[in-house]
């Protein structure tokens, strides 16, 4: 029983964990190519990897700099 | 054609700033996440434990209706605060940066200028949304149980013009306003003014802007557009394109002066 309801959790966090993952690497393909950003740029990594889908979009909207 | 140009120009560095990827992964983020967790609330509630042996849960029963709404529910308040973030510097950001000084020493008309940024945000607006909530029909059609696609279409049409009011209402306080988080402070501060009114004087507005929602419901109930659904579109629309004209106007006299 165990194993049924944690497969299906799964399934249920499926969409959810890939869209997430998605953000994550193009926030972090962004953040390598970025120069400068605003603020120390290993600050950004650490909120991009360790804030679960709020990290990449705090990142886009106040990390990346107008060039 | 200039406006061509310009709007152009918008679409490229809306891509440029990955907005075209983030948000409309966010927007579809936000609109699944209420049917999902809704329907396996009972696993959720097993696998996450520490319930006492034999707690019965009623959970009430959910029509697709209901479901559909809850995605518009977090729609109206993360999506609102989402597209006020993503419009916050549109204007206000090149100004402070001086690109569009650079634009505008151009023979670029100021209409052009900001019409270029409201269409071009319009469009990506409105792409997220309908990949959202067509995410979330999905979902409800699966889980819950059938809502047409003319539904869907329905609520699409009628829940984007409360967007593009919220993204009008930015783009106003753009051509106002100087600093970006100004401007996202009296874009929210407005809508929650406006629907805390709506709330107070509701039997007087009935076709106010804030009143869409509820009256989407209603169209899904009864499966007719009522006609005060039409009215709150209406008004949603010309207080838009207010909105858009009074920004150019103030954009304009702004920029003489300086």
């Amino acid at each position: 029983m165990p194993d049924i309801i944690s497969s299906d959790l799964l399934l249920i966090l499926l969409p959810i964990m890939v869209i997430q993952l998605i953000l994550m690497i193009v926030a972090l393909v962004d953040w390598v190519k970025a120069e400068e950003t605003n603020g120390p740029k290993w600050v950004w990594l650490v909120i991009i990897l360790l804030l679960n889908i709020i990290g990449p979009v705090i990142y886009f909207i106040f990390g990346r700099r107008q060039k | 054609m200039q406006w061509t140009t310009l709007f152009k120009k918008e679409l490229l560095e809306n891509w440029r700033n990955k907005k075209w990827i983030w948000f409309p992964l966010v927007m579809i983020l936000i609109a699944i996440m209420d049917p999902l967790t809704t329907y396996y609330m009972p696993l959720i509630i097993d696998a996450v434990g520490g319930m006492p042996e034999g707690t019965v849960f009623e959970l009430p029963e959910f029509t697709p209706t209901d479901v559909i709404m809850m995605s518009l529910g977090q729609y109206s308040i993360i999506g609102v605060i989402v597209i006020a973030l993503i419009s916050m510097g549109t204007i206000a950001g090149e100004r402070k940066s001086g690109v569009s000084e650079l634009i505008l020493v151009k023979p670029v008309s100021y209409k052009n200028y900001i019409l270029s940024k409201w269409a071009s945000l319009n469009v990506l607006v409105w792409f997220a949304a309908c990949l959202g909530l067509f995410a979330s029909w999905y979902y409800v059609n699966i889980l819950f149980g059938e809502l047409s696609f003319l539904a869907l279409l329905q609520i699409i049409f009628f829940y984007g013009l409360w967007l593009t009011f919220v993204l009008s209402l930015s783009i106003f306080y753009n051509a106002l306003l100087k600093s970006p988080g100004l401007i996202l402070f009296a874009t929210i501060a407005t809508i929650v003014t406006m629907s805390i009114v709506t709330q107070i004087f509701s039997h007087v507005l009935s076709w106010s802007p804030n009143k869409l929602s509820s009256h989407i419901i209603e169209m899904l109930q009864t499966d007719q557009i009522g006609s005060a659904l039409w009215g709150a579109a209406v008004i949603t629309v010309a207080l838009s394109i207010g909105l858009i004209i009074s920004a150019i106007y103030i954009f304009r006299k702004k920029e003489m002066a300086a």
